[in-house]
């Protein structure tokens, strides 16, 4: 060796930034440990079920994917094989192509073909011990059957009630936030596309198609809600105290000529021959979908309030559910006016639905399911269970929250049985009773651009003492929510109500 | 440790030779190979059952490595290197022979379960890899029996320097581009990545430099104003030759390389003065190269843009990197088993550069979060075994070589993992002994020889025949040779 400047006493220096050296190594590998743990455990279940996942793709494009059927056993989704041997699917009804989707090896998967699409491959189980032990097992990919919350009378009943109309229906339990029927129309014979013989062309055509029959409306359609989000104030306004069920507004009965004034813009209404001078309660303002008593109650209640009641239902982001869903929104935000409004004139008219507010079908079901449910809103939810060889996994109804107390949920479901059933609100949703069923419920008449007709909204739920389904109709242009969407609702609760009874 | 060997009667030097058994090394080696066989006969019966379909072969051929002859020649090799440093007898280090062979081996499953056409001209993608793992088991064997002396290290330390920098430029003008990086340099048949071997040069170079120069720099500094940086003139050859280093390496887009020599350069700086200012200079000012380089290659904005959000661009330019966590997270805890995941489209599997730039991925997927810890723990071990030589070292210039060599091989494997993990922007850096790829191996495999020479702790001397009696015991008690 060539002889090193002896330098005693330094070497300890050496050994000892070594062992620091050592030290911060192993603390950045701890980092890698930190890293591969939060890839590997925290986010394995959402990258690894993702519609996006290589796995699950490929996995799709040969496995024999498992049988949806509804919740009472009914074949939704099964299938065949072509003359190549190759498996492809088929559906029940063209009513269920909003929601179960459809899967092609050519066009790839929507719906629940799509988010559940590596458990219906068997790319990965619903049980989380399955797919621990998954490389212990022979023939690892197990497609698994899912059994839904849905009955596909009712969703065949709504898509017929809907007939060539586009629009969307929503049914739900308020109790469990099962989705009894959820239907978007036009829709389309998925079977068609799933088949390789037709997929190509049938595919194209619905591609073309200027009625978009491809968008879930149910899910990813927004729309000026109008007078039904009127319930989504009132939950707002009351909820918080800032009104009650016996406030009045003394300038509502004029300004019912006049319109109301609000920073120099006036907020006109359908007038109330009806109820004439007499200054509205909250009862009656809901009754006769009174909108400037919802105006100065919304400016009562002050934006932020709506806008964070509106959020604890769902709005402003995606909901959480089975299904992507669009966001639903009281404002389009960014003012300072409190909860994102510009000013005054748009919290006035977000307040009666209309200013920039836009909402998909199954928010405003939730709405309705909430108020149903004594104010508590439950995680709406396609699937009851997944089946394989292993077993089956079955999945438990989910609070998301409680968004009002059951007092004001009371107070609201009161008044959603007089816009039904009262003298004066009868005139206007007459199509939504159905006798021998106590039917709570509001219409929704959402202005659009003038010269185009109005959107036709229905939100209801029944039975109004132990409401038992929420259901919430719209039909695009439809009119005025008493001349399309309430009939339908009406006619929806009576299939709903023979279901029921079995 | 091998105390009967060491007081019992030695077998005559035959030409020299004196054997001297290394139990712990062959301890170690049968585990590694019981590991790599256990996984080869796991990838064999998934390979077989994918093959026969619906009808399950009987368990006798079911089990049974995935290919004989790769495994039984990688295995042996390890044991021929085993048998020549126990030849060679020296007290040299025995924990690391075994860890590079597992990761070597792990290395080379993987590469038999990937689709064979990926790379390769030795009859594909797995037998190539053998072919140089057996060259780098070699190495190790060839430099921890033969190198002795280190003067021809520490001596030419600016002609080490020099030809480092010459590989370099000779890669600038006459190298190939390979996904937009000029990386690779083509010499008749043989196609390498010099700034591998510029890796080992540039160590070799630093401990040298440093050793020399250590006093001046641990004592001197340069004042400016109330500020004490370190003492310039004598840091400005070793900056000059880094410098040189990293401005080739960005002009050629190797970030990785250049990650990986400031981080080690720094390190060791921090090794030699013990002073955290110097560490909290280079921090700031390879923050601050990394803006400059950032507003001015292309390269660098795109790579550390992916890095933020790769879901940006999810179908192009973020698609590995997404991939990569995907494969992660489809391993979960325990993974899919080797050869079970790693879905292929269209015969290729999802990330292009898997077996060079995402092997922990692929890995990651079919040994789990169980098996990343487990290759994690694999390199704490020769980081700790490299810097435990290093502080036993006999002088400082050995000592910083090793040192050097060890964090050379730590901090890689960090940059590469963590780019994998997303933890950092990812560079095209290869996973020491486990990626695809010649130069890599040949380069980690010189390191990993050179620790284990460096690691000889001399001869011993025989214990007073006094202190035999007293204790009834024999061994090597005392410590070092003089």
């Amino acid at each position: 060796m060539t002889a090193a400047r002896p330098v005693a006493g330094r070497t300890v220096g050496i050994g000892l930034a070594l062992s620091r050296v050592g030290l911060a190594l192993a603390i950045a590998f701890g980092g890698l440990a930190v890293g591969a743990g939060y890839w590997q455990v925290l986010r394995s279940p959402d990258l690894a079920r993702s519609p996006d996942d290589a796995a699950v793709i490929a996995a799709a494009r040969h496995a024999v994917r498992g049988v949806i059927t509804d919740r009472d056993g009914k074949q939704l989704a099964w299938n065949a094989k072509d003359k190549n041997g190759e498996p492809y699917r088929l559906y029940a009804s063209p009513a269920l192509s909003g929601v179960i989707g459809y899967s092609s090896i050519l066009w790839g998967q929507a719906g629940l073909e799509r988010a559940w699409n590596a458990e219906l491959t068997g790319a990965v189980s619903a049980d989380p011990l399955f797919d621990l032990t998954r490389k212990f097992r022979i023939g690892g990919n197990d497609p698994e059957a899912l059994r839904t919350t849905l009955v596909l009378a009712l969703q065949e009943q709504a898509a017929t009630l809907l007939g060539s109309d586009r629009g969307a229906v929503v049914m739900l339990d308020p109790r469990s936030g099962d989705v009894l029927a959820m239907v978007s129309s036009p829709d389309f014979d998925a079977s068609k596309v799933a088949n390789p013989a037709t997929s190509n062309a049938a595919f194209k055509a619905l591609q073309a198609d200027p009625a978009l029959p491809l968008l879930p409306r149910a899910t990813q359609g927004t729309y000026v809600p109008g007078s039904v989000f009127k319930i989504v104030t009132s939950m707002a306004a009351l909820g918080s105290g800032a009104v009650s069920v016996s406030t009045t507004f003394p300038d509502q009965p004029a300004a019912e000529k006049t319109g109301l004034l609000v920073d120099g813009f006036r907020i006109r209404d359908g007038h109330h021959p009806a109820t004439g001078s007499k200054a509205l309660n909250y009862t009656s303002a809901v009754e006769v979908s009174c909108n400037i008593w919802f105006a100065e109650a919304g400016l009562r209640t002050g934006g932020d309030q709506l806008a964070s009641t509106a959020g604890e239902l769902g709005f402003g982001g995606p909901l959480r559910f089975d299904l992507p869903t669009a966001a639903s929104q009281v404002t389009g935000g960014g003012g300072s006016f409190g909860g994102g409004f510009q000013d005054a004139v748009e919290l006035a008219n977000a307040a009666y639905g209309q200013g920039e507010t836009l909402v998909t079908p199954l928010q405003m079901a939730l709405v309705a399911a909430t108020v149903a449910n004594g104010g508590v809103l439950m995680t709406p939810r396609l699937v009851l269970s997944a089946t394989n060889k292993a077993g089956t996994t079955g999945f438990s109804p989910q609070v998301l929250r409680r968004v009002i107390s059951a007092q004001v949920a009371g107070e609201i479901r009161d008044a959603m049985v007089r816009a039904v059933s009262g003298s004066l609100g009868r005139q206007y949703t007459a199509g939504a009773q159905v006798s021998g069923l106590q039917v709570a419920g509001k219409s929704g008449t959402a202005e659009l651009d003038p010269g185009s007709d109005p959107h036709s909204w229905f939100i209801a739920f029944a039975p109004a003492d132990d409401p038992q389904v929420a259901i919430a109709v719209i039909v695009e242009h439809g009119g005025h929510g008493s001349t399309r969407a309430a009939p339908i609702a009406g006619a929806l609760l009576r299939a709903w109500r023979a279901w029921a009874n079995g | 440790m091998t105390a009967g060997a060491a007081a019992g009667p030695r077998p005559a030097p035959l030409w020299g030779i004196r054997p001297r058994l290394r139990g712990r090394e062959l301890g170690l080696l049968a585990i590694v190979g019981a590991a790599i066989t256990v996984g080869s006969v796991a990838l064999g019966a998934t390979q077989r059952l994918a093959a026969a379909g619906d009808g399950t072969p009987s368990p006798a051929t079911l089990f049974a490595p995935a290919d004989v002859a790769i495994l039984a020649t990688y295995l042996g090799a390890l044991l021929v290197a085993h048998l020549l440093l126990v030849l060679a007898g020296r007290r040299t280090d025995q924990v690391l022979l075994p860890a590079v062979g597992l990761l070597g081996g792990i290395g080379l499953l993987l590469m038999e379960r990937l689709p064979q056409s990926l790379a390769g001209n030795l009859g594909g993608l797995a037998r190539t890899q053998l072919v140089w793992l057996l060259i780098g088991v070699a190495i190790v064997a060839a430099l921890a029996v033969a190198v002795r002396n280190d003067a021809w290290l520490r001596r030419y330390k600016y002609t080490w320097a020099a030809a480092g920098v010459t590989l370099l430029l000779l890669t600038f003008v006459f190298g190939r581009d390979v996904n937009g990086a000029r990386l690779s340099l083509q010499i008749g048949p043989l196609t390498g990545q010099p700034s591998e071997l510029l890796k080992v040069i540039l160590v070799v170079f630093l401990a040298g430099y440093l050793s020399e120069n250590r006093p001046l720099l641990v004592e001197e500094s340069t004042r400016v104003g109330p500020l004490r940086l370190p003492p310039l003139p004598y840091l400005a050859p070793m900056v000059a030759m880094l410098a040189i280093a990293l401005g080739i390496v960005v002009v050629e887009r190797d970030l990785g390389a250049a990650m990986l020599f400031f981080l080690v350069f720094l390190l060791l700086l921090y090794v030699v003065t013990a002073r955290v200012s110097y560490v909290a200079i280079g921090v700031a000012a390879f923050l601050a190269g990394g803006a400059v380089l950032y507003e001015l290659f292309g390269v660098v904005r795109d790579r550390v843009n992916i890095w933020l959000d790769p879901f940006a661009d999810a179908a192009g330019s973020g698609y590995q990197v997404i991939q990569a966590l995907h494969a992660f997270a489809r391993g979960g805890i325990l993974g899919t088993g080797l050869g079970n995941g790693l879905p292929t489209i269209g015969g290729r599997p999802p990330i292009p550069a898997l077996h060079t730039d995402f092997p922990l991925a692929a890995l990651g997927e079919e040994l789990g979060l169980v098996g990343v810890l487990a290759i994690l723990g694999v390199y704490l071990v020769l980081i700790e075994r490299g810097l435990r030589i290093a502080a036993a070292a006999e002088d400082e210039f050995r000592a910083i070589l090793a040192a050097g060599l060890s964090l050379v091989i730590g901090v890689q494997a960090f940059i590469i993992a963590a780019g994998n993990l997303k933890l950092i922007p990812l560079t095209g850096i290869t996973l020491p002994f486990i990626s695809y790829g010649g130069s890599s191996l040949l380069a980690n495999s010189v390191i990993v020889g050179l620790l284990i020479a460096l690691s000889d702790r001399g001869r011993e001397i025989k214990p007073p025949p006094a202190a035999r009696r007293r204790f009834g015991r024999s061994g090597p008690l005392l410590g070092r040779a003089p």
